[in-house]
């Protein structure tokens, strides 16, 4: 499984910067790409820990319903 | 079932270091020729060296097929870091697989980018994963001819194999859908790539009717 480097990360984000709209376009596609895993990671953890969808919701700044829309169906297949 | 050999493992993997070399975001036959001959030993890149293949001129022209834009998106191949950092960066650092485990990492890589009903929150591609291997046809093809002559063991030679026989023959309506259009433009490519491996060897002259015999004439010396 890949990694990523932090130096990287920010090389990646001041791509997002370029005038170039097929530089800055990659880039945005590839840190929305890392955000939405590790928003997943995190969730996962927060429900293992025995977070409510209304601890982990305030922290993300977004509804509680939002959050149960968004990751309630998923399978927290590595959990059980 | 037929398995790939050690020997066919390590061109594979070399293959996609080829690639990574190269600054491209995936692995398709083209680098699975350069893994070959950088692998230099055995059938395969003794028969593409008789045929005049050499790791130093297909590197260069694999460079120069890419600069002119023979397939890469946009007519050329995007400049700056990001083409080098969208394959390296898959390499060290914050270390999301160490804090959670790789088995974690892979289940939100795949529930992140697997499609669903109400596309909330769906992305394509994600750094977090390695580079797509675009070479299913090749090794189909490999697999159908070690069936067909009998041998258990997929080898780099019944790869060289593959890679002929899917230059020489068009691929089948199915590969063109959404899915794989989507794939191809999310690592840079044309949606109608259909593998680089024939334009590469075209340019650097080999007579693929001949690669092909010599490699039929390698396997069935090696069949016991």
């Amino acid at each position: 499984m890949g990694e990523a480097a932090p130096s990287e990360v920010t090389q990646i984000a001041a791509a997002t910067n370029s005038q170039d709209p097929e530089v800055g376009l990659a880039a945005v596609a590839a840190l929305r790409g890392l955000v939405e895993v590790l928003e997943a990671l995190q969730v996962a953890n927060a429900r293992a820990k025995g977070w409510s969808w209304r601890q982990i919701a305030a922290r993300l700044g977004v509804t509680k319903q939002a959050v149960h829309h968004k990751y309630a169906a998923r399978r927290f297949g590595f959990r059980r | 079932v037929v398995q790939h050999s050690e020997h066919a493992r390590r061109v594979l993997d070399l293959a996609s270091k080829e690639a990574e070399r190269l600054g491209h975001r995936y692995l398709g036959p083209e680098h699975l020729v350069l893994g070959m001959l950088r692998d230099g030993r055995g059938q395969a890149s003794r028969v593409l060296e008789a045929n005049g293949v050499s790791l130093a001129a297909a590197r260069a022209e694999l460079r120069r097929l890419a600069e002119r834009g023979w397939w890469l998106l946009g007519g050329r191949a995007t400049p700056s870091c990001w083409e080098r950092s969208g394959s390296t960066w898959t390499r060290s650092g914050v270390r999301p697989s160490k804090a959670f485990g790789g088995t974690a990492v892979g289940w939100a890589v795949r529930e992140a980018t697997r499609a669903r009903r109400r596309g909330v929150g769906r992305v394509p591609r994600t750094p977090l994963r390695d580079p797509p291997m675009l070479i299913s046809q090749v090794l189909y093809r490999a697999g159908q001819q070690a069936r067909a002559l009998g041998i258990g063991v997929i080898g780099p030679e019944l790869l060289l194999w593959g890679v002929v026989t899917d230059i020489q023959t068009p691929w089948p309506r199915c590969m063109n859908n959404r899915w794989r259009r989507q794939l191809h433009a999310s690592v840079g490519l044309p949606r109608n790539y259909r593998g680089a491996a024939g334009p590469l060897l075209g340019a650097l002259g080999v007579d693929l009717d001949q690669l092909r015999e010599a490699v039929t004439v390698g396997l069935s010396g090696v069949r016991p």
